[in-house]
């Protein structure tokens, strides 16, 4: 093992010369995809071992990733690459097995208009090989475990907070556990069964499911119906996933009685700002990730540009958009490509800088 | 043939321009798992017929082994050089966002570093493509190409000093983006070249460490054999990349230009510049691949990020558009090429002749006429 972690200490420090890309970038790491694909000395990737269909509309895949694998914490999501007609897409999901599981998993929801997510539901099958990135997240279980802990979740949202579940299940730690779980129905509540079982279990966890066809309930979350459920609910500490709307009325319902500082969330797509057609002449804010810089971008011509207007000297050449130099990666927010009028708005697209013009505000790996 | 292209008003140009966008935004959106396809599956070939090749060479015994081991390692470095490294370092495969084909790191098996290529080939030769003074490719700054070029004494050893450089290409177009010639005309002093020179250095002692005394050792008594196999496969690799890239800018009607014609240039005008900077060599699907689709330089100085496998089926449109726009379109079998090319050379060695006065002008019309008959005959 020691020996096997220095051995990547060297390649590491070699990876950066002419000799590690040449021998290692290429050639090492083509004859060991040849070997075996989920093999790669540069990518965290996993083999898919099984696929569950959970509810109608979401399947879990069981993953083994690769050596580059470091573990998760409870609560954290990892992206998931995926080849779709020649282009590798990412998207972000929480991953729902607890750290202590030998396997990973992640719990996906078919997005009707979603490419990756319809993807992944119709050919990810067992035996596959799928691309992952390094877990990340701040929405996770803190250390020690809180006395008293509130589980909130609705639809797919359950996925990272079952991860906290299912740790504390491992380290036999529910002792005092409200776990409020928002669904359409009884046949739309994914891990449904896991969930009675380890409630049934557990005397300290106590299970609520809030479901839309039920007509003793109100449909949704109802502030009113929730306190009932939960009456000491503000001094818990709270972990809250789920669609917008749930998420955005009980963090008022928190904030109203003064107990955000105990609510933890996590959203899953970022509220993005996109700008009006011509307002974007005003400027839009760029955060340069590398340098960490916050520049204004603004006035007449290409994002490039912008940039250098702004005080910044990106890599360039022939600034029509041929060359390639000025390639960099967009980490988040909307260009747009004067060349083929095309619109970016997903994350980690590569983007070049001399024939795209801002369409919102952007996070770019520069 | 070789009947000079119309001269195109800039809006002339520009519509010009707009049908080749267009074809581009086409070819664009259809890009997908066959190109990824294709370019893996050239890789693939390029491994393993370099490991073939190696094995060959390490344990094989006689000369029909070390015949077909050096032929496996050259095709294999051609096959890098060309249809992989030039492509995948021009962004040709930069919109599939895998790491093995991104442009901006991949290095190649050529002493040439990949960041000098990227700077002296993707960016000063396909954006100042045929200037004079700015495309430092118009005979590498030493070779009188063009009778637009001033003659000097010097030219007339040109077809020796060719042929060198025909044998050792990859150390021409490794040291082309020092800028020697900079250095000794006073432009750039040695502090800058020294600096300029270290990357290059170090990739070329990588590159004589691996395959004159690395794969050699480990071959221990066959070293000698190995040590000329990899010699033999370098030089072919050597003269078939010269022999293809001097086909496709140097052959006769190929033009050049003054930096005072292109400035502010237009788009549509750029794509004019391309077309009659560049000639095409006709040939079947593997001539293409091994040529990494150069063959059809017309089409790559048009669309440089498009993936090259794309190239012939782009062709046909490129020509009927070109023959509406009273466009030649230089191409011919790669005999036809390179004797012209070679007749070039020599005959430019000596002084004049003197340049025309832009014969684009001349009796434009004929020469529409003879070229849009031609392109007539050929999709017949």
């Amino acid at each position: 093992m020691g020996s096997m972690s220095k051995m990547g200490a060297v390649w590491r420090s070699a990876g950066s010369s002419v000799a590690g890309r040449l021998f290692l970038d290429r050639q090492a790491e083509f004859w060991m995809g040849e070997v075996d694909p989920v093999r790669s000395l540069r990518e965290l990737r996993a083999r898919v071992l099984e696929v569950i269909e959970e509810t109608r509309d979401t399947k879990t895949f069981l993953l083994r990733p690769n050596g580059a694998w470091r573990g998760h914490r409870a609560g954290q999501y990892t992206s998931v690459e995926a080849e779709i007609d020649g282009v590798r897409m990412r998207r972000c999901y929480s991953i729902s097995s607890a750290p202590s599981e030998a396997l990973v998993s992640i719990t996906v929801k078919h997005v009707a208009d979603g490419r990756v997510s319809t993807w992944l539901h119709e050919n990810l099958r067992a035996g596959h090989v799928l691309g992952l990135g390094a877990p990340a997240g701040e929405f996770v279980l803190p250390s020690p475990t809180p006395d008293k802990l509130l589980l909130l979740s609705g639809g797919s949202g359950i996925t990272p907070v079952m991860s906290m579940l299912r740790d504390l299940a491992v380290r036999d730690a529910i002792e005092n556990v409200v776990f409020v779980h928002h669904a359409r129905s009884h046949a739309d509540v994914i891990f449904g069964e896991e969930l009675a079982e380890l409630a049934a279990r557990h005397a300290g966890l106590r299970l609520v499911l809030c479901l839309d066809d039920d007509a003793s309930s109100p449909r949704g979350f109802d502030e009113v119906y929730f306190a009932k459920l939960v009456p000491d609910f503000a001094e818990r500490s709270t972990f809250l996933c789920g669609p917008k709307p749930l998420m955005d009325r009980a963090e008022r319902l928190f904030e109203s009685v003064g107990a955000s500082d105990r609510l933890a969330l996590e959203r899953f797509t970022p509220a993005l700002r996109l700008l009006p057609t011509l307002s974007f002449l005003d400027g839009v804010q760029v955060r340069l990730g590398r340098s960490e810089r916050n520049v204004v971008a603004k006035g007449q011509g290409s994002l490039l540009e912008q940039l250098e207007r702004a005080g910044e000297r990106p890599a360039h050449g022939c600034r029509i958009g041929i060359c390639h130099t000025c390639k960099c990666r967009k980490q988040s927010g909307t260009v747009q490509n004067l060349v083929t009028g095309e619109v970016s708005s997903e994350p980690d697209q590569e983007i070049q800088l001399c024939i795209s013009i801002p369409r919102s505000d952007l996070e770019l790996d520069l | 043939m070789n009947t000079q292209s119309k001269h195109l008003t800039r809006e002339e140009a520009d519509a010009f321009g707009r049908e080749l966008d267009a074809l581009r935004q086409e070819t664009v959106a259809d890009l997908g798992e066959r190109d990824v396809a294709h370019i893996r599956e050239v890789i693939r070939t390029a491994n393993r017929s370099e490991a073939a090749g190696r094995a060959l060479l390490h344990f094989g015994l006689g000369p029909v082994s070390f015949v077909l081991g050096t032929s496996a390692l050259g095709l294999s470095k051609i096959l890098e050089n060309m249809e992989i490294g030039h492509n995948i370092m021009h962004g040709q495969y930069d919109w599939t966002r895998d790491p093995a084909l991104d442009s901006q790191r991949y290095e190649w098996d050529n002493v040439c570093t990949g960041d000098d290529w990227r700077h002296s080939h993707n960016y000063e030769h396909h954006t100042f493509t045929n200037i004079l003074g700015k495309d430092r490719d118009i005979g590498y700054g030493f070779l009188r190409v063009a009778p637009e070029q001033e003659w000097k004494p010097i030219h007339l050893t040109q077809p020796i000093i060719a042929t060198f450089l025909a044998l050792f290409f990859q150390w021409g177009v490794g040291g082309h983006d020092l800028r020697i010639d900079e250095f000794f005309s006073g432009k750039q002093t040695p502090a800058e070249l020294a600096k300029r020179s270290r990357p290059f250095l170090t990739k070329a002692a990588w590159q004589l460490f691996k395959d004159y005394a690395f794969f050699p050792a480990l071959a221990l008594g066959n070293a000698p054999r190995v040590f000329l196999g990899n010699l033999l496969a370098n030089g072919t690799r050597n003269l078939w990349t010269f022999a293809v890239i001097f086909c496709g800018h140097f052959p006769e009607g190929v033009q050049v230009y003054e930096q005072a014609e292109t400035e502010n240039e237009s788009r549509g005008q750029w794509y004019v510049r391309q077309l009659n900077g560049s000639a095409n060599i006709e040939g079947n699907r593997l001539l293409h691949v091994l040529t990494g689709h150069l063959s059809h330089q017309i089409e790559h100085h048009l669309f440089p990020d498009i993936p090259a496998a794309r190239y012939p089926e782009m062709a046909p449109r490129v020509r009927e558009i070109c023959a509406r726009y009273g466009q030649s379109y230089n191409t011919g079998s790669f005999r036809r090429q390179l004797r012209s090319v070679i007749g070039r050379i020599v005959r430019l060695s000596l002084p004049g002749p003197k340049a025309e006065a832009k014969s684009m002008s001349s009796a434009p019309e004929e020469a529409a006429a003879a070229n849009f008959a031609a392109a007539g005959r050929a999709a017949a």
